[in-house]
C-alpha cells in the first residue's frame, strides 16, 4: 500500500498532502514530513524513545494537535521525531516516538504552527487515508 | 462568487447565504485580477458569517490568501453580539513595524554600505530559532509580558520618549502573565530581542521621494535622509498563545453554537470567559512583541553608534512610530451616527487614525498617525498619514505592506540559478541573511508592487502618501 507526502502551493503559507494505508501511519507520515520541512531533509536518528499522549475533540483536531506536538518538541526541545508507533483512541492518541534529542542545530526552516484552515482528513473508498494540512510559516 | 464594482477603488461582495454583512474590498481593477486568482475573497465572505460583525468584512489592497481570515483583512465586532477570533489575529500576534529617522544622509554611507550591512547583520540576532543575547528568568519574562516596551526602556533598551510614539504606548493593559501557558513562555523566553526568520527584517533606507512636505516635516523625514525600519513580532511566544487559544476556542465555538465556515475562524462571544482568557494572553504576546522591537531598536542604535563613532543621539535615531499588524483591540467608533465600543480585528492590516483622534500621539495630532507600509526588499516602502476617511470607513484601518503574489515555493523556483544577493548588490542594495532560501522566498517578484497598494489607499482616501523610502542595506531573518 502506498504511503507518502507532497507539498502543495499556497500563496502565503505551506500546505502538505499526506496519504497512507492507515490513519496511524498517516499521522506518522505527517510527523516525518514536518521534520523533513524543518530540517530541509536532514537524516534523523531514532535513538531516543519518548512517550506522548494527545487529547483532541475529534480526528481532524487530533491530526493538528499531533503535528503541533511534534513541532513543539523539535523547536523547543530539539527533539526530532523519526518514527512513531501510534495507538489511536476515540479522540486522542498514545504514541511511542523514536528520534534524536540534540537536533536544534539541524533546524533550517521556521514553521509557526500547523493550522486548522482548509484541513481535510479522509478515508478513501479503498480504506486508505489522506489528508491536507496548511502550515503558517 | 458575485463581486460588484462600487467605484475606482472599491468592490463589494453582496450579502449572500449565511453572510451577515457584505464584503468590501479596496483594490484597483488591475489588482483585482490577481486577487481573484486565489481563494482570499472566499475568506472575506467567511469572515462576514461570524456573529456580531459590524458594517462589512473589509479587505485592504494587499489582501492575499491566509488561513481563516485573509491577510489584509479587517473586521469589527459588536460588544454584546460579537466574538473574538484568535485566527483573526493570527499566530504572530503584534507582528509589526517601526521606523527610526536619522541625521545621516546617503553620502555618509555610500562607500561603507557593504561593511555597514555586515555590521548590522552581526548586531541583530536573526534567522531560524534566533536567540536573545539576554538570558531571561521566567520571573523577568512575566514582567515583560505585563509591561511591554516599558520593561525594555527600564532595562536600558531605548529612551523613555520612544514610548510616546508606539501604538498603545508600547503596552496593552489587561495583560495577565498567568493566562500564558508554560509552553508559550518557554518558547518565547530565549527569543526576546531577536528578529526571527521569514519576512522579518531590519532595513536601512533612504527617503527617496517626499509627497507631502509639511507632514513629512512633522514626521521628521526629509529627502535624502536615512531611516531604519524594523519588522518583527512576538516570536514563538505569540505562536504558542494562538495555538493554545485555538484549542479552547474550537470547543467554545461548539458550546456557544457558533457555526464555522472554517475551523480556523473559531471564536467565542466577547463576554465569555474564553474570550477574556484569550485577551489576557494575547495582550501578553502583544507586549512581548513591543519589548522585542524595542530591544532590536537598541541593538541598531548601539551598532550605528559604534560603526560611525558618533553618539546615537548625535545620529538622531529617533523613533517615528511603531504599528501593530496582527491584533484585536477594543476601540470606539462611530457607526450609523452613534458611538459604539467594538472589538476590531486587524489581520495583516494597520491602524490608521486621522488628525484629532485622541489615540494619536500629541506630536502627530494635527496630521494623523504615521502609517508604515513596507514593500519588498528590492523596491521601496512608504510612510503614509492616517486620515478621517479611514476613521469613517474602515474602523481607522489601512494596508500593512505589499502582500504576496507568489507562493514561497514558486518564488524559490523563480530564484533558482540566480544570485539574488548579487542582483540586489548591483543595484546598491546589500542584503544579509543566514538563509539563502529565505532571500529566495522574499524576491521582489514574489510581492505586489507596494506602490499599487499605496495608490489605492491614497486614492480611496484611507491615508495620505507622505514619503517613499528605498532600501540600502537589509538584514533578513
Amino acid at each position: 500500500m502506498k504511503r507518502g507526502h507532497r507539498q502543495l502551493d499556497h500563496t502565503a503559507d505551506l500546505a502538505l498532502e499526506l496519504w497512507a494505508p492507515t490513519e496511524a501511519e498517516l499521522l506518522e507520515e505527517g510527523a516525518q514530513a514536518l521534520i523533513a520541512l524543518l530540517t530541509e531533509d536532514a537524516q534523523v536518528g531514532a535513538k531516543v524513545e519518548r512517550a506522548l499522549h494527545i487529547d483532541a475533540v475529534d480526528p481532524t483536531d487530533r491530526l493538528v494537535r499531533w503535528l503541533n506536538e511534534v513541532l513543539y518538541l523539535a523547536i523547543s526541545e530539539g527533539f526530532l521525531v523519526a518514527e512513531a508507533d501510534l495507538v489511536l483512541h476515540e479522540t486522542g492518541l498514545d504514541a511511542r516516538v523514536r528520534g534524536q534529542d540534540d537536533g536544534s542545530a539541524s533546524l533550517r526552516a521556521e514553521i509557526k504552527s500547523v493550522t486548522y484552515h482548509d484541513l481535510v482528513l479522509t478515508r478513501r473508498d479503498d480504506g486508505s487515508w489522506s489528508a491536507r494540512v496548511v502550515m503558517d510559516v | 462568487m458575485r463581486i460588484d464594482r462600487i467605484d475606482e477603488f472599491r468592490w463589494r461582495i453582496p450579502k449572500e447565504g449565511r453572510m451577515r454583512v457584505p464584503g468590501l474590498i479596496f483594490a484597483s481593477e488591475r489588482m483585482m485580477r490577481d486577487i481573484r486568482k486565489d481563494r482570499c475573497l472566499e475568506q472575506v465572505a467567511n469572515v462576514a458569517e461570524l456573529p456580531g460583525i459590524v458594517g462589512a468584512s473589509l479587505a485592504m489592497p494587499d489582501i492575499h490568501l491566509g488561513y481563516g481570515f485573509p491577510i489584509g483583512g479587517v473586521a469589527a465586532f459588536d460588544e454584546d453580539e460579537g466574538v473574538v477570533s484568535p485566527g483573526g489575529v493570527g499566530y504572530d500576534i503584534n507582528c509589526g513595524v517601526r521606523l527610526l529617522r536619522t541625521e545621516l544622509t546617503r553620502s555618509d554611507v555610500t562607500a561603507r554600505l557593504e561593511d555597514l550591512s555586515l555590521a548590522l547583520h552581526r548586531a541583530i540576532p536573526s534567522g531560524v530559532g534566533s536567540k536573545s543575547p539576554r538570558a531571561l528568568s521566567d520571573a523577568e519574562l512575566r514582567k515583560v509580558l505585563a509591561q511591554g516596551a516599558r520593561w525594555a526602556v527600564d532595562n536600558g533598551y531605548g529612551r523613555p520618549e520612544d514610548l510616546q510614539v508606539i501604538e498603545e504606548a508600547g503596552r496593552f493593559r489587561g495583560a495577565d502573565p498567568d493566562a500564558v501557558s508554560t509552553r508559550a513562555r518557554e518558547r518565547g523566553r530565549p527569543q526576546l530581542g531577536s528578529l526571527g526568520s521569514g519576512n522579518h527584517f531590519c532595513e536601512l533606507g533612504v527617503v527617496a521621494e517626499v509627497y507631502d512636505t509639511s507632514i513629512a516635516r512633522v514626521f521628521g523625514l526629509a529627502r535624502g535622509s536615512l531611516t531604519v525600519m524594523i519588522h518583527s513580532g512576538s516570536r514563538g511566544l505569540g505562536y504558542q498563545v494562538c495555538d493554545d487559544s485555538l484549542r479552547t476556542m474550537i470547543q467554545a465555538s461548539a458550546r456557544h453554537g457558533i457555526d464555522l465556515p472554517d475551523r480556523q475562524l473559531c471564536a467565542a462571544p466577547l463576554a465569555s470567559s474564553e474570550a477574556k482568557q484569550y485577551f489576557s494572553a494575547m495582550s501578553c504576546a502583544v507586549n512581548f512583541a513591543f519589548a522585542n522591537r524595542q530591544m532590536l531598536t537598541h541593538f541598531v542604535r548601539s551598532e550605528l553608534d559604534r560603526f560611525f563613532g558618533r553618539s546615537e543621539r548625535e545620529l538622531g535615531l529617533e523613533l517615528v512610530y511603531d504599528v501593530c499588524h496582527n491584533i484585536a483591540k477594543w476601540e470606539k467608533h462611530i457607526v450609523d451616527g452613534a458611538q459604539r465600543r467594538l472589538c476590531v480585528h486587524r489581520k495583516g492590516a494597520t491602524r490608521a487614525f486621522g488628525p484629532g483622534h485622541p489615540d494619536v500621539p500629541a506630536a502627530y495630532a494635527d496630521v494623523g498617525q504615521p502609517v508604515l507600509v513596507p514593500g519588498d526588499m528590492g523596491r521601496y516602502s512608504y510612510v503614509l498619514a492616517g486620515t478621517r476617511g479611514a476613521t469613517e470607513e474602515t474602523f481607522g484601518s489601512c494596508c500593512h505592506g505589499a502582500g504576496r503574489v507568489m507562493s514561497r515555493s514558486a518564488a524559490k523556483k523563480a530564484a533558482r540559478g540566480r544570485s539574488v544577493f548579487q542582483e540586489l548588490a548591483d543595484r546598491g542594495i546589500w542584503v544579509r541573511s543566514d538563509s539563502r532560501a529565505t532571500v529566495a522566498e522574499e524576491i521582489s517578484e514574489a510581492y505586489k508592487d507596494v506602490s499599487d497598494v499605496v495608490d489605492v489607499i491614497h486614492g480611496a482616501g484611507l491615508a495620505r502618501k507622505v514619503v517613499r523610502i528605498e532600501p540600502l542595506a537589509v538584514v533578513k531573518g
